[in-house]
């Protein structure tokens, strides 16, 4: 600072206007300077903290990383740098308005570096700025692609999980199963005679009765683990761990019931005049070289040749079909 | 003077596991986990020596934290991660659901203290053990290319030397490698060798 | 001049020679008349315990191969009388707890008079 421009302004003057917070604090951390940012910030005078202790001056604690970082800056001469992404509050710090209410602290990114003072101390400069803005601005932005996220692996129509997120889960399920060796069921599910449905009735009744099924479907989950997904046009998938292969035939059922139970007429489908499906099942602790996908679809073929609205189930191997039988 | 003795480097190693021992330290307290740090090897070369292999800069982008010190021997100090990595370990240490994407976002200060934490780690070691004092600057982070990065180091024909120190980082079981380069001048390098000299000397 | 002044056997485990120099020179100036042996890794040590019978033994954490804690860990099993200070770089608590737990200390570098004295506190206290 030249002498001219030292006479021209007060350097208390600058201080007190800056947008950003300023504290100064001798080699035994006690407050040398005090900005009105802090202050306004604090809720503390310039004068209740001058020649006190930083960490006694607050009427809170203080984060424990700022008083190693203080100490380290101190100890070393080093500036070190906290930033509001490992610290977010590391001093009570509050948005003006809200000073003294209960009200969460305002999220900072903070610098501390060593200074000399003209008596020759080592001193410290702390600098304060307000990082809410970009905290905001990073919720935002994860609400944001959370949404994303969401719609990325959501069925338009039926708002239960698509093909896409099906094809991944079914992945990883297999994957654990095969891992931890336990068994894995999947569910192959076909609305019968729908395509006459769509055309005696209608594309949009067509929609209404993939909903109506889809919500039937997902109503008899109740498992975090278990999912149940549009697998493409009217047909459905679920898969469901840790099922013995009895459970999951008697599940079959359920799930052939439930869409039973909605009762919907259907003039083109005889015998039964209303909407069914037709359900295939699988279940086995999967191997290298064993597809639980393929079988739930070949026992899916079986149960409509079989004459629909029935549930069949096929072992992973033919090995244990061999014992079985 | 660029023949530095196999007990210089092994003095070297030393100074540096210890400020790799701090700044794990430091990281612990602020991921809550274990945190491991190792300094495998450290080698001093001279700057047009350097390329993308000494660095094991493959492609890609890298994030270089630098800090600029001075005292008994001045220097540039540049850590070194690539891109994928940096977001990798903020992320990690953040402990947040935020993909690499939103992370770009605070990429750039959390990279600036983690690298604080490093750097400063090893600066306070050496003072501590060579017993001197150094500042230095706040750090500064760039994302670059290997090109751009090998380019920056070899411009300075004040600074032809190099001490790399190959990092190993591991926050919560991932494991990160990284370069910690330090450009010296060769006044800069003979004090410090110096220095070293004398640590070993009181000893041997 | 020493409280104990019998001649006592030493192993600095460590995988950087300046910091076994250093260790072995602070001690030497203390107790000139001590025997000291080196090992650079873990598996030296273990071997090298079984020959020396050392009475006291300072190890590193950070080394190639075993770990110095798990080195030490099988020391203590076959020679429950040496008495180990694990003098390393690497403090976090993890590795105070389990300094602990074998019925060590931890001393943290850089070596010097300070972490000396530490060192040979525990070995006196712990007679």
């Amino acid at each position: 600072m030249s002498e001219i421009s030292a006479k021209r302004f007060d350097m208390e003057d600058i201080f007190n206007a800056l947008n950003l917070g300023i504290i100064v604090v001798d080699a035994v951390g006690k407050v040398l300077l005090w900005n009105n940012w802090i202050s306004k910030h604090s809720g503390i005078q310039e004068a209740d903290a001058l020649n006190h202790q930083l960490e006694n001056v607050f009427p809170e604690p203080i984060s424990p990383a700022f008083l190693t970082a203080l100490n380290n800056t101190l100890t070393y001469r080093l500036p070190v740098v906290l930033s509001t992404a490992l610290h977010r509050t590391p001093l009570p710090l509050y948005h003006a308005s809200e000073v003294n209410q209960q009200q969460t602290r305002m999220y900072q990114s903070i610098s501390i570096t060593p200074i000399q003072s003209n008596l020759n101390e080592s001193c410290c400069l702390i600098q304060v700025t307000d990082s809410s803005t970009s905290i905001k601005r990073e919720k935002i932005l994860r609400s944001h692609s959370e949404i994303l996220k969401k719609e990325a692996i959501t069925d338009g129509l039926t708002d239960i999980c698509n093909r896409r997120f099906f094809d991944a889960h079914y992945e990883m399920a297999v994957a654990d199963a095969k891992r931890q060796k336990h068994p894995l069921s999947i569910f192959m599910v076909d609305i019968d005679f729908f395509k006459s449905y769509n055309d005696f009735y209608g594309h949009v009744a067509g929609d209404t009765v993939i909903k109506q099924v889809a919500v039937a479907l997902k109503s008899q989950l109740s498992r975090a683990t278990d999912i149940v997904a549009r697998y493409g046009g009217e047909e459905f998938v679920l898969v469901m761990p840790h099922l013995p292969k009895k459970v999951a035939e008697q599940f079959a059922e359920k799930l052939r019931n439930a869409a039973f139970n909605l009762a919907i007429p259907h003039m083109k489908a005889a015998p039964f005049n209303q909407i069914t499906i037709s359900v295939g099942v699988c279940t086995g602790i999967p191997e290298n070289d064993s597809n639980l996908l393929n079988k739930a679809d070949a026992a899916l073929y079986q149960a409509k040749l079989k004459g629909r609205n029935q549930c069949i189930s096929l072992p992973l191997c033919e090995a244990e079909e061999y014992l079985q039988q | 003077m660029n023949h530095l003795s196999d007990l210089h480097l092994d003095a070297l190693a030393e100074v540096f596991s210890i400020g790799a021992g701090r700044a794990a330290l430091s990281l612990s307290e602020i991921v809550g986990d274990e945190v491991r740090i190792s300094v495998p090897s450290v080698q001093v070369v001279n700057s047009e020596d350097i390329n993308s292999t000494t660095l094991s800069l493959n492609s890609g982008r890298f994030g270089a934290v630098n800090q600029h010190f001075s005292g008994p021997f001045n220097a540039e100090a540049v850590l070194l991660f690539t891109e994928d990595q940096a977001l990798k370990i903020v992320s990690d240490m953040m402990g947040s659901q935020m993909s690499l994407e939103e992370l770009a976002e605070f990429e750039h200060e959390a990279m600036c203290e983690l690298g604080n934490i490093i750097l400063n780690a090893c600066l306070s070691a050496m003072a501590d053990i060579f017993n001197f004092t150094l500042e230095s600057s706040l750090p500064d982070y760039t994302v670059a290319s290997a090109d751009e990065i090998l380019h920056r180091l070899k411009e300075d024909a004040n600074q032809p030397y190099v001490m790399i120190l190959h990092i190993d980082l591991t926050i919560e079981k991932r494991h990160t490698a990284g370069n910690l380069v330090f450009l010296l001048s060769s006044a800069s390098l003979t004090n410090l060798v110096a220095h070293v000299d004398q640590f070993i000397g009181r000893f041997s | 001049m020493f409280a104990d002044s019998s001649i006592k056997k030493l192993l600095i485990v460590d995988d950087s020679k300046v910091s076994r120099m250093l260790i072995r020179t602070h001690i030497l100036a203390r107790h000139p008349e001590w025997i000291i042996s080196e090992a650079a890794c873990g598996e030296e040590a273990i071997a090298l315990v079984d020959s020396e019978l050392p009475d006291y033994c300072t190890m590193d954490i950070n080394m190639p191969g075993i770990s110095g804690t798990d080195a030490a860990e099988q020391i203590l099993s076959q020679h429950p009388s040496v008495k180990i200070v694990i003098f390393t770089a690497n403090i976090q608590e993890t590795h105070q707890v389990r300094a602990h737990s074998l019925g060590t200390i931890l001393v943290a570098k850089p070596v010097t008079e300070k972490s000396i004295a530490l060192t040979l506190n525990h070995f006196k206290d712990s007679e």
